[in-house]
């Protein structure tokens, strides 16, 4: 068994680090006091080939594997983990397009995508207790060569910034609760709103909003996977997303313990440096151990999926681990840092609120158990 | 169109290097290499030029065997093919052996019309390499440039002097060092890191290049290296009066030397 990174996942992650150095921080705490979409910063992450990192060669992706994506998202986190997130459901979306799409919607989107001319999202929860229950289901009806969508997705991450929204919607009749079909919709098409922006606890440079479907006419063509073909799609992705955001709180992770074991370097109390006490220590070790620990389970499930095997309990693992131990890691660091950490100034209270986002979005904490529960049994 | 040489070193990160609080020596175990500071600039500095008017850049680095980890990463930064000798002479080499061992591979692998390096390297800062290379090769050498342009065999540079600045214009093959402030290198994107596996890349082996045992022993050695910690006097001045306290301070600053 070999921990060892190669050359290129090495020197990826090297990259993203200097971009997230030179890019990132001079701007994140401004864009979350401000909210504001960062373009440019993404056009430049495009500029840079990570919007295609995961896709494929014929589509003008990168194909640098999950190993480079989980280097560059932990990367991109320790500075500003809302423009992770952006890059992530993109990311989200473009996969359903090349691992699901036929031939043409590759060949209609994905080079796009891969070059970040265009910006795509996951549009996948809906405001009932499950996709297709509630006023607000998005339901499909075929007619014709067409689809028709009315309804609501709701939390959809890169919303009024996407070009292809990722849609999962129930075509009625269904055959069962869970049947999902999944269609590319282009954000330009008729009867597509965006409601207003969500005020998020974090991650606020990203912006959320519920789409609104308003007897919006897809062709049949924009179907992919074929009719109720959905679910498999968004478990698959949900998986993923799982395994990007523990990258994600890994990164936030390992930031806020270098900052507060800096801090405790420099911080005099009591005539000596409070990294010299063992209570601050302790406080330090944990959180350093908690994010390492992490990190190796994020390493290894993103091998796996680059072996294309089977990846969903790991997943769920460290999903599970860091929804635990995520918040802590920032309660922790806050604390060693005492009143300065508390203060806006300070990053940790932007962290800490990011932080929330990356382990409780997407499945929530007690989700992912069922899955090990399964795996187990 | 130009052929550079660009002659590079692969260091130890001084971020990753902790200096010992007890007797402040240096504690390496955990640093990582990378490619000396001033040599990022002097590889870029020759993509650019390439990359805008045509030629090519070759690198080459002398050290230890560590040196193999660092041919991607210069690959992906613009270099056309990379140049390596690997040799455990390179631990204790001195500005001297150094120099013989690349003005030695040079012959061999050249001639090129510009040769480039950083003005200095991060872990020493002999600021020796440019000048003895190109007293062995026979060519002029211009240090402490920060700006360069290559033009039908002319090589004009702008150096950066104590009090001034000179410009200067060679005719010919030159070696030439340079300032971090001539660019900003780049962040190579993931296709230059994953195309720098496709680029050459060849090992020199030292006893190819005719370089005699005498001729790698080093004349200065180095017997230690102890971080350097800054003292203060920690000196206050809290007088009842704040006028009383700046005088104060001002006579004190006066008294050192400072105005």
């Amino acid at each position: 068994m070999n921990f060892e990174l190669t050359d290129e996942q090495r020197l990826i992650g090297q990259s993203a680090r200097a971009f997230a150095k030179e890019y990132l921080d001079p701007i994140a705490a401004d864009l979350d006091h401000s909210g504001t979409y960062p373009k440019a910063i993404i056009e430049q992450l495009a500029g840079y080939d990570f919007l295609g990192l995961l896709l494929p060669e014929e589509v003008g992706g990168a194909a640098a594997g999950a190993v480079s994506y989980i280097e560059v998202i932990e990367a991109l986190s320790r500075s500003c983990p809302a423009v992770a997130t952006i890059l992530t459901n993109h990311t989200l979306g473009a996969l359903a397009v090349v691992d699901w799409g036929s031939d043409k919607q590759k060949k209609d989107y994905a080079p796009a995508l891969a070059k970040g001319e265009r910006l795509a999202t996951l549009a996948i929860y809906e405001k009932g207790p499950a996709p297709g229950v509630g006023p607000d289901a998005l339901l499909a009806a075929r007619q014709g060569e067409h689809y028709v969508l009315n309804g609501t997705k709701a939390f959809v991450r890169n919303a009024g910034v996407a070009d292809l929204y990722v849609v999962f919607a129930t075509v009625e009749p269904a055959p069962d609760k869970r049947a999902l079909s999944v269609f590319l919709v282009d954000a330009r098409t008729p009867g597509l709103t965006i409601g207003p922006r969500l005020e998020t606890m974090g991650l606020k440079a990203c912006p959320v909003a519920h789409v609104i479907f308003s007897n919006v006419s897809v062709p049949a063509a924009a179907l992919v996977g074929g009719e109720n073909g959905g679910t498999a799609i968004a478990t698959t992705l949900l998986a993923k997303a799982a395994v990007f955001e523990a990258a994600q709180t890994v990164g936030i992770g390992k930031a806020a313990v270098k900052h507060a074991a800096d801090y405790a370097k420099q911080r005099v109390q009591f005539g000596r440096p409070i990294a010299s006490l063992q209570a601050i220590q302790t406080l330090l070790a944990d959180v350093a151990t908690d994010a390492h620990l992490a990190w190796l389970g994020v390493q290894r499930t993103a091998q796996l999926i680059e072996d294309g095997q089977p990846f969903e309990t790991d997943a769920a693992m460290v999903k599970a681990f860091l929804a635990r131990v995520g918040s802590k890691m920032l309660i922790d660091t806050v604390q060693v840092e005492g009143g300065f950490g508390y203060s806006e100034f300070m990053p940790l209270p932007r962290l800490f609120r990011d932080i929330a986002g990356t382990t409780l979005l997407d499945a929530p904490a007690d989700f992912p158990d069922e899955i090990i529960a399964e795996a187990i049994a | 169109m130009p052929k550079f040489l660009v002659l590079y070193k692969w260091t130890l990160d001084e971020q990753d290097i902790k200096i010992k609080s007890d007797d402040l020596s240096l504690d390496a175990s955990r640093a990582k290499g990378k490619i000396s500071d001033f040599d990022r600039n002097a590889i870029e500095e020759a993509a650019r030029i390439v990359e805008a008017k045509g030629g090519s850049v070759d690198v080459l680095t002398y050290g230890s065997a560590a040196v193999k980890q660092s041919l991607k990463d210069v690959l992906s930064r613009g270099a056309d093919k990379a140049y390596w000798i690997a040799d455990a002479s390179a631990e204790t080499a001195d500005a001297v052996v150094t120099a013989k061992v690349l003005a030695a591979a040079i012959r061999k692998i050249g001639p090129y019309d510009v040769i480039l390096t950083g003005e200095g390297s991060s872990d020493q800062f002999n600021q020796q390499t440019a000048p003895r290379v190109a007293a062995l090769l026979g060519l002029p050498c211009l240090s402490l440039v920060h700006k360069l342009d290559v033009e039908a065999g002319t090589v004009s540079v702008t150096r950066k002097l104590a009090v001034c600045t000179e410009q200067a214009t060679v005719s010919g093959p030159v070696v030439v060092s340079v300032l971090s402030d001539i660019n900003k290198p780049r962040i190579p994107g993931l296709k230059q890191v994953l195309g720098a596996a496709k680029k050459p890349n060849e090992e020199i082996a030292l006893g190819s290049l005719g370089v005699s045992p005498a001729d790698l022993q080093p004349k200065a050695v180095r017997r230690s290296a102890k971080g350097f910690v800054m003292t203060r006097k920690n000196v206050v001045f809290k007088d009842a009066n704040p006028a009383d306290s700046v005088a104060k301070l001002v006579s004190s600053l006066v008294s050192e030397g400072l105005f």
